[in-house]
């Protein structure tokens, strides 16, 4: 690597001349402390600083940041704040700076962000290599510090009277322009100060096997421990570097109609985190959020991000801590303590990309075809795209969802409940429960909802094929079935026999019943239904109980089977265990998980489970992938 | 659509919360444009009867003859709202809950006492229904104005439950309790105030009440132990503005 010297007393001509093309951001003291912030010249700057409140992250992915401004409850009205010009970053510490290249993973891989992208590609970041290590940093347990070696443009390291540059990118080149090429001495220099700072670090955690370690401990005697001590207000998420988890509201002004959609940065230590419509919360006990956090950081997000760190080693956890909350003493002690080993197959979440060719924040308009009440409180919904062209193109698995939005009031992920056969329109089936649905619920045929998606992997009704299929559904989990059935229906010779349970409360809080007729005509094709009660005064000629009394009439036998089912997840517990009991393997069982399913596009963090993104790696899932998943799912 | 009716009311508390509503300067034309206000003793001369569709009760009720009132308010608003941290949790007024008997608290204020018949100081909702609550000592500005379009729009206020320290440090104040040694609640105090106090170098007094799942009983042992605090001190803190809720008792009782 091209390496330079730039002496000390050259410093201030040198960012003077970087102020000329760009705005200039650095550590500068606040009180007793450091952030990053504007710099108004090279006095500003304090590079001997030891770490900073927020990370730098907050020049990419930023605390609040308007996605779009809209004007009515369609109308898109204008894109939110790219950066104007370039910004240069003075100043950043390798841990930092490995952060950013762990966040590039997420907000770059899957449905790039534009909004990241463009701060990154306009940011030229100059590192400084630590010479003395921080009170709290274990870099060196990750391999992301004292020095870096990647992912900046320039890297000084300081060795006494002057700094050694290295060169790190082709625009980091250009800024050295005019200075001494550097000697063999001052690399050596540099070298030996490094050395030294890495030997002077004493803070560690044993990454190897960190994940298998983990997972062999979720149940450990120091969860509940630091369950006692932590306070819940999560300052160690707020001011991690590699923290991406982020929420997404609405704001109307007093019109009521225009207004914006920003998202905020979040975060899994709040008890609201994973809360969705009627209250449900999928995470609410403190200890499982500190599993989330500790496991996350140090095992999750490798998996879900190829091999990149999800810590980084900063130590601003630990240091903003008023408990001092500590991974490093964390897994060490686990490690003096652990549970007996038992082998853990961690599990890898399949990676892929998707370019769109808009924003992926920004919905396209659907038109209302068709309203059809189901019962009380829940109604099909028919759409098309406003746009001829976007509706041709659109296409879809069984299984998967879109994300559905009335501007003002937000946006929800809702299952599609058609068939992609189906060309000119598609279907959702919506129980009106939360804002978004509710306000649903008065819209009328002709009106216009903002649609994105689809999203996630559906039912596997390939792998289905010349096999007999065992669909097990529970209330609206009928839903994101009814596909399926459509599917077979089509399809029929190519699948061998064909059962449905469906249960439900009571009759009327049954779907479909219009179409029941129809699927009992299917050729070898046998539906059974339940219900818990029958209300006093309702007819009912079917079975009454939970859905798995329905094991007993069926016919289907594992062999050659493939069963799916939706449902509350506390029905598809008991029906994955009564078919495991009756012989069925974890391979042949497919399951819909949910959660809060806020972006759709693996993001924003908020539909976790484990290292799984609900939202892209499901719905669906193989029962044989998650049933392992440290969050106990059934 | 005719404007919604509001009404604004106000029970034992120092009248700060209705002070603010009249501080909103910046959307005060705007909120005028969107709503009708149909009761407000303190702004208006000419105030008009219910029935209306938001109403806001300031103050903790403390006396029978204002529990009364409070009853008719319910019945008359389609939308009840606490109003500030003494309608919310009980806020000051409830400090009186926690020093003593009922009558020993009217013996060490007043000298008259033949007929002064007072009670315990709670949040309204000890007594009524509430559908929405506006915390803080005094509320935010920012939160009535997003609360009045929720209400219009008919959905849930996008109010972060948060902890002050969440605001805090997305302000990257330094620290007041780590990096100074004060007692600052933050860390279990619910945000939506954007950290004013901190950011103004004064400790949260915890006034907005607890956060979800606030664990005050572990701030309480770093109250006492790290800071030094004594056990009255600790119980102060807790019991100033939300002592009447389960997640500060914790923290009253803790050490």
């Amino acid at each position: 690597m091209e390496a330079f010297v730039l002496p000390k007393a050259e410093l201030g001509g040198f960012v003077a001349k970087l102020k000329a093309n760009y705005e200039v951001f650095g550590p500068v003291a606040k009180g007793t402390e450091f952030v990053f912030g504007a710099v108004a010249a090279a006095e500003d700057l304090r590079l001997d600083y030891d770490t900073t409140i927020l990370p730098p992250k907050k020049y990419f992915h930023r605390p609040v940041e308007t996605l779009f401004t809209f004007n009515g409850p369609v109308e898109i009205a204008g894109e939110g704040e790219k950066v104007a010009g370039k910004q240069l970053l003075f100043g950043v510490h390798p841990c930092d700076v490995n952060a950013l290249l762990s966040l590039d993973k997420v907000f770059l891989n899957t449905y790039p962000d534009p909004y990241y992208k463009a701060r990154r590609e306009n940011t030229v970041i100059i590192g400084v290599n630590c010479v003395a290590p921080c009170e709290n940093g274990f870099c060196s347990s990750f391999n992301t510090g004292p020095a870096m070696d990647t992912g900046f443009d320039l890297a000084l390291t300081d060795i006494g009277d002057k700094y050694v540059v290295e060169v790190g990118s082709a625009q980091g080149k250009d800024l050295v322009a005019g200075l001494a090429a550097a000697s063999e001495a001052d690399l050596v220099a540099r070298n030996k100060a490094l050395r030294a700072c890495q030997q002077k670090i004493t803070r560690q955690i044993d990454a190897e096997n960190l994940g298998e370690l983990l997972h062999q401990n979720v149940e450990h005697p120091k969860w509940e421990e630091l369950k006692e001590e932590c306070l819940a207000c999560g300052t160690c998420t707020t001011v991690c570097p590699t923290c991406f988890c982020f929420g997404v509201k609405d704001y109307v002004d007093l019109s009521l109609k225009a207004g914006e959609r920003p998202r905020t940065w979040d975060s899994c230590m709040f008890y609201e985190f994973s809360r969705v419509a009627l209250d449900h919360v999928f995470r609410p006990g403190r200890a499982a959020r500190i599993k989330q956090r500790i496991f996350h950081k140090l095992t999750y997000f490798n998996q879900q991000f190829e091999g990149s760190p999800g810590c980084v080693g900063c130590g601003r956890c630990v240091s903003t801590c008023i408990k001092a909350i500590d991974p490093v003493e964390i897994v060490a002690a686990i490690q003096e303590n652990p549970n007996p080993p038992e082998e853990v197959k961690l599990y890898t979440p399949p990676a892929k990309k998707v370019t769109p060719e808009t924003s992926p924040w920004a919905p396209q308009k659907a038109v209302i075809k068709a309203i059809k009440q189901q019962t009380k409180d829940t109604t099909t919904y028919t759409f098309a795209f406003a746009d001829p062209k976007v509706q041709e193109a659109y296409t879809y698995d069984p299984g998967v969802f879109n994300e559905i939005s009335i501007f003002g009031i937000g946006e929800a992920p809702i299952s599609i409940s058609s068939c992609a056969d189906v060309k000119d329109s598609f279907d959702h089936t919506i129980r009106a429960v939360g804002n978004v649905t509710n306000a649903l619920a008065k819209l009328q045929v002709g009106d216009i909802v903002g649609i994105r998606g689809p999203y996630g992997v559906g039912w596997p009704v390939e792998e289905m094929k010349g096999k007999n299929v065992l669909l097990v559904a529970g209330g609206i989990g009928l839903a994101p079935l009814r596909p399926v059935i459509k599917y077979i229906q089509a399809r029929r010779d190519q699948y061998g026999d064909f059962e449905i349970l469906y249960g439900a409360r009571t009759p009327n809080d049954m779907l479909f019943t219009g179409e029941f007729e129809e699927w009992r005509k299917i050729p070898n094709t046998r539906l059974y239904l339940t219900v818990d009660i029958v209300p006093p005064g309702v007819e009912w000629g079917h079975n009454i109980g939970v859905v798995t009394t329905l094991f007993d009439k069926m016919a289907s036998r594992p062999e050659n089977t493939i069963m799916v089912t939706c449902g509350p997840e506390i029905m598809m517990k008991f029906v994955v265990r009564g078919l495991l009991a009756r012989g069925f393997s974890p391979e042949q069982i497919y399951v819909s998980l949910e959660r809060r399913m806020s972006c759709g596009i693996k993001k924003c963090g908020n539909c976790q489970i484990g290292p799984v993104f609900v939202c892209q790696d499901g719905p669906v899932f193989k029962y044989a992938d998650i049933k392992d998943l440290p969050e106990e799912i059934f | 659509m005719a404007k919604p009716k509001i009404a604004v009311f106000k029970f034992s508390s120092c009248a700060g919360c209705q002070l603010s509503i009249l501080n909103i300067e910046d959307h005060l034309l705007d909120v005028l444009g969107a709503v009708d206000v149909a009761y407000f003793v303190m702004a208006k001369r000419e105030n008009h009867e219910g029935p209306y569709d938001i109403g806001f009760v300031e103050g903790a009720v403390t006396s029978p003859k204002e529990l009364l009132e409070l009853k008719k308010i319910r019945e008359e608003c389609k939308i009840l709202v606490a109003m500030g941290a003494c309608a919310c949790t009980g806020g000051l007024p409830s400090i009186k809950n926690f020093a003593g008997t009922q009558r020993e608290m009217e013996e060490k204020v007043y000298t008259e006492l033949w007929d002064l018949k007072s009670i315990p100081a709670y949040g309204i909702d000890h007594y009524v229904k509430v559908d929405a609550y506006l915390r803080g000592c005094a509320v935010d500005v920012g939160e009535m104005v997003e609360l009045i379009k929720s209400a219009l729009l008919g959905v849930n206020p996008h109010f972060r439950p948060h902890s002050v320290c969440n605001e805090c440090k997305l302000k990257e104040n330094v620290c007041l309790l780590v990096n100074k040694g004060k007692p600052c609640m933050g860390s279990v105090t619910a945000a939506g105030c954007g950290a004013l106090c901190p950011s103004l170098n004064r400790p949260c007094e915890g006034c907005r009440g607890p956060a979800n799942d606030a664990n005050a009983a572990s701030l309480a042992q770093t109250f006492a132990v790290d800071l030094g605090l004594s056990r009255d001190d600790v119980r102060r803190k807790f019991l100033k503005y939300a002592g009447n809720t389960p997640e500060f008792k914790k923290g009253a009782e803790a050490v």
